[in-house]
């Protein structure tokens, strides 16, 4: 032992000119807890820095659009709530449109009434849920338990109206499958006026907290026009400071009808992607609010044919999804199944601008960068 | 730009070459010929009064004799709409769009793995959904089989 070197704190042992510098690479996923799902993402790192990423996606690809084209229009729609499965009604919504658009089949108002309030119902519990793990994955655990606590609030809510809480299955084409039950309107009213103050709550615990801001103010900063490049839309390309939400500039379904603001960020970062998202909640709370007390009574279905079959051609439709834009592309023959559906899915575009905005950050800010992006792996893998 | 408009932009730059086709929901769809399809992306991406800045969505058809690849396009200035089409051979190879929008490049590599075909000049060619050690062919194709996979009756 006595040729063991003594520690010299004075000098330390080892420099990185002694020891030399390389590039490794990290695997980080598939099963990590801070890639919501199965990702897996390849870092090449120098030190603790990320030089480069590539993501590796498929783990959950369930080859949707080849069932689709092995189901009938109806049959399908299950299968649409599996697509993004914690806003499954705005998927349900999106495709029942684009075959009520190839067939011009026209929707009842209140059916339309009740879907706009399945979404933004929906499009709250999914936000909650993206809060609630993106603060635990900055080490947070306290407003995991909080969303989690309303979020419930929105599948009681949910699972009245359809019977699931997740999966809903809930519209059909031409309208919805069933009406809302009596006591929803009065239960829906009693949960806008609950949630208005939970939002300030989950702002009291993180919008000015130190180590928030210090965890995501100025990280992962995404560009405008690099975001528009990718395809990204959604809250992240409105964070990116770009105002731009479908359900305002290209009404689909009955939105026109209802006042909400489009928030923007201003700095394109982490910190502004949380906070386009959390005033979103209110935005959607506030269209829930206007149609309930708007919503008339009426037929919930148009009449279609119990064998369904639309005309030949081909159509594109698109809805705002929590995550983005969601388009549908169906080829029809005319036949009872579709020949061709193309889900084009908000996350896929979202993941692939990953790469751009954490080179040069930390292992730790990826994990805050990713989560801020709410990506959802089914979306990406279908 | 009303519809007539922009369909004229496209015939005037390529004459002759532009074959228009119905599609619900955009407002102008057209088809060009393969080897034309970078030349139409990239005017559609660079003439300031079409400024096609979104690649929406894109996708392939198989249609058992040839593939048809459909670009979908939106102009967040001018709010148009457009679909381009283009057909190619089942084995054939189109020119990567990428250089022009790079959210192309994870569609392509989508497409090309699921359908078969090639993108010329992509640059990242590697597969992306199926797995690693896949070797069932191309399962997005009409007559793909696979062991699980049964095909409903034709009624």
């Amino acid at each position: 032992m006595s040729d063991y070197p003594k520690n010299n704190f004075d000098s330390p042992l080892l420099t990185t000119e002694q020891v030399g510098s390389e590039e490794f690479i990290v695997n980080m996923g598939p099963q990590h807890p801070s890639t919501h799902g199965v990702c897996r993402l390849l870092l090449k790192m120098d030190g603790e820095v990320i030089v480069d990423l590539v993501p590796i996606v498929g783990y959950l690809h369930r080859s949707l659009e080849k069932i689709a084209e092995n189901r009938t229009y109806l049959q399908f729609i299950p299968y649409t709530d599996r697509i993004d499965y914690v806003t499954a009604m705005i998927c349900n919504h999106g495709f029942c449109m684009a075959v009520e658009k190839l067939a011009g089949i026209q929707v009842p108002e209140r059916a339309e009434y009740i879907r706009v309030i399945m979404d933004e119902l929906n499009r709250i519990a999914s936000h909650l849920v993206w809060l609630g793990t993106f603060a635990l994955d900055l080490g947070a655990i306290t407003p995991f338990l909080y969303c989690f606590r309303e979020r419930e609030k929105i599948l009681d809510l949910l699972e009245m109206t359809c019977g699931q809480r997740m999966t809903f299955n809930y519209m059909r084409v031409g309208g919805v499958s069933k009406d809302l039950p009596e006591e929803f309107i009065l239960r829906a009213k009693e949960f806008v006026e609950y949630f208005k103050p939970r939002v300030d709550e989950y702002e009291y615990i993180l919008t000015q907290n130190p180590i928030f801001l210090g965890r995501t103010k100025g990280v992962g900063i995404l560009p405008q026009n690099t975001a528009i490049d990718y395809s990204v839309t959604g809250p992240n390309l409105r964070a990116s400071g770009f105002k731009w939400d479908l359900r305002k500039e290209e009404p689909y379904s009955i939105y026109d009808r209802f006042e909400f603001d489009i928030p923007t960020g201003t700095n394109s970062d982490t910190w502004d992607r949380y906070m386009v998202r959390i005033q979103e909640m209110r935005q959607a709370n506030r269209i829930v609010e206007q149609a309930i007390n708007s919503i008339p009574s009426g037929e919930i279905k148009a009449k279609t044919l119990a064998v369904f079959k639309p005309p030949a051609g081909e159509v594109y439709v698109r809805v705002e999804s929590t995550r983005g834009e969601m388009g549908f592309y169906i080829v029809s023959d005319g036949n009872t199944i579709p020949y061709r559906v193309k889900l084009r899915t908000a996350s896929f575009s979202n993941l692939a601008v990953l790469p751009e905005m954490v080179r040069g950050w930390k292992i730790a800010d990826l994990v805050a960068i990713f989560a801020s992006l709410d990506v959802i792996m089914p979306d990406v893998d279908r | 730009m009303t519809k007539e408009q922009l369909l004229q932009t496209f015939q005037n730059k390529f004459p002759e070459k532009v074959e228009e086709f119905p599609m619900v929901g955009v407002d102008v769809a057209f088809k060009v010929e393969m080897d034309l399809i970078l030349k139409v992306c990239r005017f559609a991406k660079e003439t300031p009064e079409l400024s096609f800045d979104l690649l929406a969505c894109m996708t392939c058809i198989d249609r058992v004799e040839r593939l048809e690849v459909v670009y979908n396009l939106f102009s967040f200035k001018h709010k148009h709409k457009i679909a381009i089409k283009t057909s190619l051979t089942r084995d054939g190879e189109l020119d990567s769009a990428t250089p022009i929008w790079k959210a192309a490049n994870w569609h392509e590599r989508e497409i090309a793995e699921l359908f078969g075909m090639t993108f010329k000049n992509h640059p990242d060619p590697r597969p992306i959904l199926l797995p690693e050690d896949w070797e069932g062919g191309f399962p997005m194709r009409k007559d793909w089989e696979g062991k699980d996979f049964v095909r409903l009756p034709k009624k």
